[in-house]
């Protein structure tokens, strides 16, 4: 257990001596908050109703987005891909360690970090902005909710996995991270709740592991769930996790077949 | 009983090749041309509990590739690989806490932290208990002199001393398998004369198997008994090192010099190959078997000043062997 609380240390370290990088992302994610904060403060004056949100329901789900998506989404696995192209993956290999639970690890460092900062940037958003917002106080919803959390940092962890393990057969494979960085931004539901999509559209959404990263948890924090809806959401949360956790041994399984461990 | 054992091993890599320039570029996006090469060609040897093998060829000979097998990094084409009773592809725990792979021209350290942060991970990682990683730490740090620099971020270290960082981390849990690819890399004359004493007294003290790759020579001469020789992927030569010399040079190399010059016909009826004849020095080479011969002759027929008589260079030797093989 230790190692992973030294590895996990390593990301909040390296953050620490890269902390110009860390603030310009930082900054980013500011501006994207701000950006859809205020075109939804736009959009939906006080009183008026979108596809079932009032503003105070959007402007919860906009910011409190936010902050999951920094628990949810930030993650170390850009690194993968370099690993694999540079050989410095045989580090790794010589050693008695499984490779996936060290980024997850990582991850989970650099997602503790990151969540630190959206809490103290939202927190003084807040007080400056004083928007209106919606406070869940049941138990049960609040309890779904951080299993939703849970569940999204999982299924993330494994569609980063998965992309970044094609670095085996591709030589570079950030542009491949950059069009999933984009598809997750807009179709995870980070800037607006995916059920205001064409219904037939959303229907298929359903089907996808996107749609539980981020609209599926902020959802249930606005209670705005069913206990179908509920059961059927964590069902196909785990069935995509289990769908890529075994995708990813496989693509590793060959992945170390083709491994040149070059450059070393 | 063998530690290692390696029965008609080969590997194939698929690469592409492309042209250089834009229209190249382009080129290779729409046909690529692959081409197999062939690093390793069916390579069998076995070595035995705390023998120190030196592996030696030119770049690209195929050495580190055979140690990438050796190690579990690569997956091997065709052929067997047994490495302390492991198949080190499938890279189990109980193997991969018992060897070490040391590259000279990689870290495994952690880049952006001190490497006291590595060691740390690695007594964790290894299961390594508090009182031998203290021992082998102190040990390693004295010997290397680096306790100065334990908490310095890797990234600002100089490459002998990155080096030396990778040495003890690579030893922290006492691996019975050592490979050292190329470990004196970038070392000064004198931090290369210490880690040889080093990695000879660990292979005594520890009774490790290692093998050991190496582009000086000199390291090679002053630690291994036994050599392998690699060329294109293949096995010229696989004994002792002192066999290596009666078979690829069965000569001695005498050095003379006179004290008047004596004529050039005279000299040129005597036994062996004149490597150098000018101002009263000659440089002679003669078949072991008529070295003693010869140097009679030399001294009842000439006036001598001095006389030496010398075994040819392991390097020279090596060369011929690898100029030979390459004919």
């Amino acid at each position: 257990m230790k190692k992973y609380f030294l590895i996990a240390k390593s990301a909040w370290d390296e953050i620490v001596i890269y902390r110009l990088n860390f603030s310009l992302w930082r900054i980013r994610q500011i501006f994207l908050l701000l950006t859809s904060y205020f075109l939804w403060l736009a959009v939906l004056p006080p009183k008026t109703m979108l596809g079932g949100y009032s503003q105070a329901m959007i402007l919860t789900y906009i910011l409190g987005g936010a902050v999951i998506s920094s628990l949810i989404f930030s993650n170390r696995s850009f690194q993968i891909g370099d690993d694999i192209e540079s050989g410095d993956l045989s580090n790794y290999l010589l050693r008695p360690l499984n490779y996936f639970r060290y980024y997850f690890a990582k991850d989970i460092g650099d997602k503790l970090m990151n969540a630190c900062f959206a809490a103290v940037e939202i927190t003084i958003l807040f007080l400056i902005l004083k928007p209106p917002f919606v406070l869940q106080n049941n138990a049960v919803f609040l309890l779904f909710f951080f299993c939703s959390v849970f569940f999204a940092i999982i299924l993330n962890f494994f569609i980063n996995l998965f992309v970044s393990l094609m670095a085996f057969w591709i030589d570079e494979v950030w542009p491949l991270r950059f069009l999933l960085t984009i598809l997750l931004t807009f179709f995870a539901g980070g800037l607006f709740p995916l059920n205001l999509l064409p219904s037939s559209l959303f229907s298929v959404f359903q089907l996808l592991p996107v749609t539980y990263l981020l609209y599926f948890p902020m959802k249930i924090y606005l209670g705005q769930v069913t206990a179908v809806a509920l059961f059927w959401g964590f069902a196909t949360t785990i069935l995509w996790i289990f769908i890529l956790e075994r995708s990813c041994q496989f693509v590793w399984k060959k992945g170390m077949k083709v491994y040149s461990a070059s450059g070393r | 009983m063998a530690i290692i054992s390696v029965s008609h091993l080969s590997k194939q890599y698929k690469t592409y090749q492309k042209e250089p320039g834009f229209f190249g570029s382009i080129k290779s996006l729409v046909a690529r041309k692959y081409q197999t090469i062939q690093a390793v060609k069916d390579v069998s040897f076995d070595i035995t509990e705390g023998e120190l093998i030196g592996f030696i060829g030119p770049n690209g000979a195929g050495k580190t590739t055979t140690l990438k097998m050796l190690s579990g990094l690569l997956y091997p084409s065709s052929g067997k690989v047994q490495v302390l009773g492991y198949t080190p592809f499938e890279r189990k725990k109980q193997f991969l806490k018992q060897i070490s792979l040391v590259m000279g021209q990689k870290n495994q350290l952690w880049w952006d932290l001190p490497p006291m942060e590595t060691f740390l991970l690695n007594k964790e990682i290894y299961e390594v208990s508090q009182e031998q990683f203290d021992q082998t730490l102190r040990d390693l740090v004295e010997l290397l002199d680096i306790a100065d620099i334990l908490k310095v971020q890797v990234r600002k270290l100089s490459l002998g001393q990155r080096m030396k960082c990778e040495l003890v981390a690579a030893l922290l849990h006492n691996p019975k398998v050592l490979f050292l690819d190329e470990p004196t890399i970038g070392l000064d004359v004198v931090m290369q004369k210490k880690l040889r004493e080093f990695i000879k007294a660990y292979n005594e003290k520890y009774k490790a198997t290692i093998i050991l790759t190496s582009h000086y020579m000199g390291d090679v001469e002053a630690l291994c008994k036994r050599v392998i020789i690699i060329n294109h992927g293949t096995i010229l030569f696989d004994g002792l090192l002192s066999h290596l010399v009666k078979k690829f040079a069965p000569y001695k190399l005498i050095s003379v010099v006179f004290r008047e010059t004596p004529d050039q016909k005279k000299i040129e009826k005597l036994e062996g190959e004149i490597k150098e004849f000018q101002s009263g020095q000659l440089l002679l080479r003669v078949s072991q078997a008529k070295a003693n011969e010869t140097i009679a002759n030399l001294l009842k027929s000439f006036s001598i000043a001095d006389i030496t008589i010398e075994d040819p260079d392991i390097e020279d030797i090596i060369r011929d062997v690898f100029v030979k093989a390459n004919e």
